[in-house]
């Protein structure tokens, strides 16, 4: 080891746990979307298939494309890549996601799941009096 | 262009030792796939493959290298039939190569080759993760690069060890002889 090494290795990880810190910290906003169900945007080829509420009923969708057959699972609040027939597997690999801006990738398949934001119904304008 | 035998002894040298290297890094690629990793981290893998890329850094040329790494992305490929997927990890390989190569260049003598292998090891989960926000268009999936980071320099450390023992095994071979001259 010399100190090349050692400096590499402090910048890596000062970088990564920069990033992951936060994340680790209680935040409010899992308190505050607890009772706002989010959404999901499952993309095929780059186009929109399908977007699903994440509720805790279960909801299982399959997605089918000619290079093959993904299916998701909705429980919980959350999503899961529960079965695929991709040849690398790394989709199952993502796990269950429940925050927003996580996602599930399977690139054989070229399939994504994304979680969006809230579905904010309480912060729309009910109507506008002139 | 006529070749002096010594210059060709030395290409046919090259060549071979490519080769093998490229064989090497298939079966350990193979290796890797047996060996259950449940870690829940997507694209997390241990990159035993690099130990052989990294040692060919060290003995040979770049180029030399660069054949190693698009041999062993394109015969991988056909034996797991994973093409769809061969240009996204062909990214990964490439960019990792090219990280390690300049590191290699230019902290000659600052770094070691565990500081080489680190930087590969994250270089390739970068790759990777670019060229799948390229493909879907979306930056989302950088939410799962500060937990590749963390692997990349974890096993890029456990490579680094291993080209560390395998080095000096190797230059004991008349093979790799006259290679480590020109350190």
């Amino acid at each position: 080891m010399k100190r090349g090494d050692l400096l590499i290795i402090v910048i890596i990880a000062t970088v990564a746990l920069f990033f992951l810190v936060p994340r680790w910290l209680p935040g409010d906003e899992s308190e505050n979307n607890h009772n706002k169900l989010l959404t999901a945007d499952i993309t095929l080829n780059g186009k929109l298939y399908k977007t699903v509420e994440l509720t805790k009923e279960e909801q299982i969708i399959e997605i089918k494309s000619e290079r093959g057959t993904n299916v998701v699972k909705v429980h919980d609040y959350g999503i899961e890549m529960y079965d695929t027939d991709c040849p690398d597997k790394v989709c199952l690999t993502f796990g269950f996601i429940k925050k927003s801006k996580q996602s599930i990738i399977c690139l054989p398949h070229r399939v994504m799941v994304e979680i969006n934001g809230v579905q904010d119904v309480g912060d729309e304008l009910d109507a506008v009096i002139n | 262009m006529p070749l002096s035998t010594e210059e060709s002894t030395r290409m046919l040298k090259r060549t071979v030792i490519i080769a093998i290297f490229a064989a090497v890094a298939v079966v350990l690629s193979i290796v890797e796939s047996i060996i259950p990793v449940n870690l829940q981290i997507p694209g997390a893998k241990l990159g035993l493959a690099n130990i052989m890329i990294l040692t060919c850094l060290y003995f040979l040329r770049g180029r030399d290298a660069l054949m190693l790494v698009i041999l062993k992305t394109i015969i991988t490929a056909f034996i797991f039939g994973t093409f769809s997927s061969m240009l996204f990890s062909l990214f990964g390989s490439l960019f990792s190569f090219v990280v390690m190569f300049l590191v290699m260049k230019l902290g000659r003598n600052q770094v070691s080759l565990i500081g080489v292998s680190i930087v590969g090891g994250v270089g390739h989960n970068f790759g990777q993760i670019t060229a799948a926000s390229i493909v879907f268009q979306s930056s989302n999936i950088y939410y799962y690069m500060p937990l590749l980071l963390i692997t990349g320099l974890v096993t890029g450390i456990l490579v680094g060890i291993a080209v560390k023992y395998l080095v000096p095994s190797l230059t004991k071979l008349s093979l790799f002889e006259e290679f480590q001259i020109n350190r």
